[in-house]
């Protein structure tokens, strides 16, 4: 529906005029928010040379707001700051008002805060970085107690929470970490087909998957998914929490933290994550059987009988040792962050980014650590 | 201040808005005048939030008519929409300022978002609001989850204030506030409607706040509107629910109050 255009056109846009043989300054127009833009140029450009007396004829303002009241104060003290006087005329009683009311809150800027040397910001860096590694090894060591507590006094344990936790971070995951296995054992099979072939060596094809998949990848590969997954939710879900102080409110009812928040999901994780993990080893071998068959005719019943003899108990033992591991670094990593939320929306989104990269991190540094140690070892 | 030839800066009419099957609004109507402040008050759940999220066109009511500042709220396009919200301020119960922002970086974002003015002096213009609403200029650097609530709910008023709006929306201004802090907001916005001579409703159900600011309330029940005028002649009404209003313990001492201050 058309409409008819708002009458801008007949009315005054705001004016400032100077006129210095008079020694006249005449402010004309409607000083309001939308129209101050133009005028701080000829503020800014203002010459008072040469004269010490000025009159500031306000008779043709037909609109003034707080900004424009602002402004007119503003030029008005600047000019008494380089010594002019400046007699006001003709302005309306309710502008004067204003203008009054304007004067007396005119509130000084707070001084900026000392620029800080590139030394001091990396020094402050690393004792933030050193204070955050303390804050983490403490929340380590309150949730281990915890555990370890309720783990004596299994009634504690909130069975619900537990439940629930283990179905979103267990159950509700089985659909993208079954894909994403399935289609890591077919890469994994692919790649190897061509160079078996050329061997004529079929048959290790079941080799390759079997050990990679379960030794390595399937351990790694659904610990980084739920680090994605239930790590950016923990801390997401705590966070929010902090922010809408429920956090506190559980402290005043009288329940730990600790006890609803923490505990559930970390043994939840660390039941799920090793299930997880068979799940994944499982599908990936299916993946490989899969190309196994049409890409090197080498039958399932062919590549299952040669999985037994390749893989051993213990590759697969250690495969699944490793998630429990890798489950209560990404369940203790996502609280902490999420209990390190400061009060802000912005926070919250911060704080989920360095859980998920802090637990990724963390998970790949130690499955490195796990190859040393059972490189020593032999097994 | 009852001068019914002034302009209608508010219009609502035959209103009524259903959630489900729960009746909300059966046809509520009432009209602000340009220059008032006028009170929206009722129990919770009545619908008086709701009422404000129509008028400023975050819900739809599923019939009836709303005019604010002369535009039909309820079939304005978007370029219409922009230049109406650009006209309004509205206060949010919560505050809702910005958290990643400082106080001064909430204040200053609409003027920085609807304007071309310099940033220097939308700084200051900031620092005048922060200052009008009675917050110290320390406030100014400060992030919102380091306020008091009062200081909180007058940020967030700076903020409602920041475009030099004609008419102003409060959500429950005085809620959560002890009765100081409750007080000086009530004088914060007499002034305001005073020497801005800005058009304020306010959604409230603050009995002192009823009495000391608001030039009219209406009163919002059973999904009507039970009454509109002075709380004087609100007192007169009969029905059970404005008498409960008026009559209770705490109305009671509300009017007493207002009336001796008179």
């Amino acid at each position: 529906m058309p409409r008819a255009a708002p009458p801008t056109d007949h009315i005054p846009r705001a004016q400032f005029e100077q006129d210095s043989a008079r020694g006249e300054l005449r402010c004309s127009g409607t000083w309001t928010l939308n129209h101050l833009a133009a005028l701080e140029p000829a503020l800014a450009r203002l010459d008072m040379s040469g004269r010490a007396g000025w009159v500031l004829d306000a008779g043709g303002l037909a609109a003034l707001d707080t900004a424009g009241a602002w402004l007119l104060h503003r030029t008005c003290e600047r000019l008494r700051q380089l010594g002019a006087t400046i007699e006001l005329r003709g302005l309306r009683a309710g502008h004067a008002a204003l203008l009054e009311m304007v004067a007396a809150q005119h509130a000084p800027a707070e001084p900026t805060p000392p620029h800080r040397s590139r030394l001091e910001r990396v020094g402050r860096v690393a004792v933030e970085g050193v204070a955050q590694l303390e804050l983490f090894l403490s929340f380590v060591g309150q949730s281990s107690v915890a555990l370890l507590h309720s783990l004596a006094h299994p009634r504690r344990i909130r069975g619900h929470e537990f439940l629930h936790e283990l179905q979103l971070a267990g159950f509700n995951a089985l659909p993208i970490t079954g894909l994403l296995s399935f289609l890591m054992g077919v890469v994994i099979a692919y790649q190897g087909a061509t160079q078996l072939a050329r061997y004529g060596a079929n048959i290790f094809i079941a080799d390759l998957v079997g050990l990679s998949m379960l030794r390595e990848l399937a351990p790694l590969m659904t610990a980084v998914i739920i680090a994605g997954r239930s790590g950016s939710a923990y801390t997401a879900q705590i966070g929010t929490m902090v922010v809408t102080e429920e956090v506190d409110a559980l402290r005043t009812i009288g329940i730990a933290p600790l006890d609803l928040l923490v505990l559930p999901k970390l043994l939840a994780l660390m039941i799920a994550l090793p299930l997880l993990t068979v799940y994944s080893d499982v599908m990936g071998v299916i993946g490989g059987m899969v190309i196994a068959k049409t890409h090197l005719a080498v039958n399932p019943a062919d590549f299952l009988d040669r999985f037994e003899k390749a893989v051993s108990l213990s590759s697969y033992m250690i495969g699944v040792g490793k998630a429990p591991v890798f489950a209560a670094l990404i369940a203790l990593i996502g609280c902490h962050q999420g209990f390190q939320v400061g009060g802000s929306a912005d926070d919250v989104g911060r704080q989920t980014t360095v859980s998920v990269v802090q637990s990724i991190f963390l998970v790949i540094v130690v499955d490195a650590l796990f190859s040393v140690v059972f490189s020593w070892l032999n097994i | 201040m009852s001068d019914a030839n002034r302009e209608t800066v508010i219009e609502v009419r035959d209103v009524c808005t259903r959630f489900g099957t729960a009746v909300v609004h059966d046809r509520v109507s009432f009209s602000v005048r340009r220059g008032e402040v006028f009170a929206v008050a009722g129990a919770s759940g009545c619908g008086k939030s709701t009422l404000l999220r129509e008028l400023i066109m975050l819900h739809q009511p599923d019939s009836g008519a709303l005019r604010v500042l002369g535009e039909d709220v309820l079939r304005l396009d978007e370029e219409g929409a922009e230049r109406l919200r650009r006209r309004w301020g509205v206060m949010f119960e919560r505050g809702a300022l910005f958290s990643a922002y400082t106080v001064l970086e909430n204040v200053g974002a609409p003027l920085h978002e609807h304007t071309r003015l310099s940033s220097e002096l939308i700084d200051e213009i900031a620092r005048l609001k922060i200052a009008l609403v009675g917050l110290p200029a320390s406030a100014a650097a400060k992030y919102p989850n380091e306020l008091s609530g009062g200081m909180r709910k007058r940020a967030a008023l700076a903020r409602t204030l920041a475009l030099d709006p004609e008419l102003v929306f409060l959500d429950e201004p005085s809620a959560g506030l002890d009765p100081l802090s409750a007080g000086g907001l009530d004088e914060l916005i007499r002034r305001l409607r005073d020497l801005l001579g800005l058009t304020m409703m306010v959604i409230s159900h603050d009995l002192d706040l009823l009495w000391r600011v608001a030039d009219r309330v209406a009163i919002l029940g059973e999904g009507r509107v039970l009454g509109v005028g002075t709380m004087e002649e609100l007192s007169h009404v009969d029905h059970p629910l404005v008498h409960e209003y008026f009559y209770g313990a705490r109305g009671r001492a509300a009017r007493e109050q207002a009336c001796s201050q008179k």
